[in-house]
């Protein structure tokens, strides 16, 4: 999809306006979903530059995913009346730690793919194998887990 | 406990999983990139949890209480899993106890280690309370799984009506052949001097006159009054209630019926309960603190039960309705079936005083000039309603909710002074 500057940039205000009413909606009716739909607007702005640097991806995933975080809490925390601080910092140390942990994996694998050849058949069946492959693992762990505990 | 992946797990790998599609779709890595901590937040986090084994206990400091006082509910929470997990916990709690904090409570819980969480429990009235059990959901550190389930006891808790101190108390016309308080009609043995009579043989002779003897010639002995006991049947009528956000008739009518029952054992009578309404229930008569005790357990049981049942006193068994006893009518005077009644308790002698639990103070006039009309007329049905029952020889004490119990009660002994006594054959 080509799109020219001024289109680009009226298109980056109205996901950003999409994601702000998405996460505020969320927030407000407790809907897991509505925020992920202002993950997913806040993630779809960042296609819209063609000439982004690749290593930017994976922070920018990253803070969409503390920014997530921190909005799921908020909603965890609806009908909580009290909290310690204890548990605030401890689920929000170990977010922080997993975002950088991600960070660093996708950095990993930008790096990998700014290494790559030119886009081939091959690559692409590569690549297209290792995210059907990541997508499975977190399937069967999801589903074990459920299972297990049923 | 049920496990769950929570919706935000799902929604997390549902985004990666079109992100990655949406990358090799549209041959841009970014994407994939950009998914990638979410997709190792997700595995992270269903590969770190670990099933906590919650163990709760509900302890409270006090299982009987004063309305208006507090109790500490403690929740002991042990954690024998093998990974921290965050725990909310929600109290449960029957309908009117208040919980400070409200909502539930948040807390780290580490694997092996124990925690406590207090909560101040309120009861907004008297009843039969309980606390418990506990609605516990754990989330893992990552928020990725979730446990949820019920965990803890129920623990009672028991709210008595706070009563008002009785000075004063309806004075029973007859009394039963027990020791008591009151003054009895019949002579006997007693300290209230009665009368002067000729001296018979078999009277003591301490109980000679000896004024008297000198001034007719011939021996004269005092006769005296006995102090004996009554029997008290306290009638709670349940058919209705008047109530607002602030409480209802009978939350007023069970304070009295508690303060009189106190009162009248704290003064050696034996007094019954009757819960007249919907259901019927009833405590035969008794004497003392035992009785005092089945009374207000009995009295934290009634309610307004709804019924179409027409009632009379024949369905109360008679063994609870001693002949000679005095009956209170405590009631609000709203349903046709207890005023029958006590017209028709009034019709077989019975000794009785209505106590009636004004509904006036929880009934607001209306803003419309014909909700105001119509408030007027009620209030004037009402009246006559009274007027009848005085006609009939009975007492009526028109208690308020901010009221004194002690000197509505005072104006019927006036009443009783001069109204036709209910001395029946």
């Amino acid at each position: 999809m080509l799109v020219d500057a001024s289109g680009a940039s009226q298109l980056a205000w109205l996901g950003a306006a999409v994601a702000l009413v998405s996460l505020a909606v969320g927030m407000a009716l407790g809907s897991p979903a509505a925020v992920h739909v202002a993950v997913a607007a806040l993630g779809g702005i960042f296609l819209l530059r063609h000439d982004t640097r690749l290593l930017l991806a994976p922070v920018y995933g990253a803070g969409l995913l503390l920014m997530e975080d921190l909005a799921i809490q908020t909603i965890d925390l609806r009908g909580v009346g009290v909290v310690t601080l204890e548990a605030l910092g401890a689920r929000t140390a170990s977010a922080l730690a997993i975002a950088a942990i991600g960070a660093c994996a996708s950095a990993a694998a930008a790096l990998a793919v700014a290494a790559a050849p030119r886009r081939s058949v091959g690559v692409t069946a590569l690549g297209a194998l290792a995210a059907v492959a990541a997508v499975a693992v977190i399937a069967w762990l999801a589903r074990r887990r459920y299972g297990a505990s049923e | 406990m049920s496990a769950l992946i929570s919706s935000r797990t799902r929604g997390l790998i549902a985004l990666a999983g079109a992100a990655l599609i949406g990358a090799l779709a549209s041959g841009r890595p970014e994407l994939a990139l950009i998914a990638m901590p979410l997709l190792v937040f997700a595995g992270a986090g269903l590969v770190l949890a670990r099933e906590p084994h919650l163990a709760v206990e509900i302890e409270l400091d006090r299982t009987r209480l004063l309305e208006g006082e507090h109790a500490v509910a403690t929740v002991r929470l042990r954690n024998d899993g093998g990974g921290a997990v965050l725990v909310e916990v929600a109290l449960l709690r029957t309908r009117n106890l208040a919980l400070e904090p409200v909502g539930a409570a948040g807390i780290l819980l580490r694997a092996g280690v124990r925690s406590e969480l207090t909560f101040a429990v309120r009861p907004q009235r008297w009843g039969a309370h309980a606390v418990g059990p506990v609605v516990v959901c754990a989330r893992d550190l990552l928020g990725v799984t979730t446990w949820e389930g019920r965990l803890g006891g129920r623990v009672d808790l028991r709210a008595f009506p706070r009563e008002q101190r009785l000075r004063e108390l309806v004075a029973p016309l007859r009394t039963q052949p027990f020791l008591g308080t009151h003054v009895a009609r019949v002579r006997g043995e007693g300290i209230e001097f009665a009368d002067v009579r000729p001296f018979h043989a078999g009277d003591r002779v301490r109980h000679i006159n000896w004024r008297a003897t000198a001034r007719r010639g011939v021996p004269q002995v005092n006769e005296r009054h006995p102090e004996h006991s009554s029997d008290v049947v306290l009638l709670l009528d349940t058919f209705e209630e008047a109530r607002d956000s602030a409480g209802g008739t009978l939350d007023d009518a069970v304070r009295a019926a508690a303060a009189l029952a106190r009162a009248c054992l704290a003064r050696r009578d034996r007094v019954a309960l009757v819960d007249f309404g919907g259901t019927l229930h009833w405590l035969e008569p008794a004497f003392g603190t035992t009785q005092l005790y089945r009374i207000i357990d009995a009295l934290l049981a009634s309610d307004i039960a709804f019924s179409y049942a027409w009632r009379n006193v024949e369905t109360i068994p008679l063994r609870v309705l001693p002949p000679g006893a005095l009956v209170l009518a405590i009631s609000p005077l709203l349903d046709g079936r207890s005023l029958a009644m006590v017209a028709d308790l009034r019709r077989r002698g019975f000794d009785l005083t209505v106590i009636e639990v004004s509904p006036l103070d929880h009934v607001s006039p209306g803003e419309s000039d014909d909700d105001a009309a119509a408030y007027r007329l009620w209030r004037l049905q009402r009246e006559a309603i009274r007027a009848r029952l005085q006609s009939l020889g009975i007492g009526v004490a028109v208690w308020g909710r901010d009221g004194d119990l002690g000197p509505a009660l005072e104006g019927v002994n006036i009443f009783r002074r001069s109204a036709r006594p209910a001395v029946h054959a």
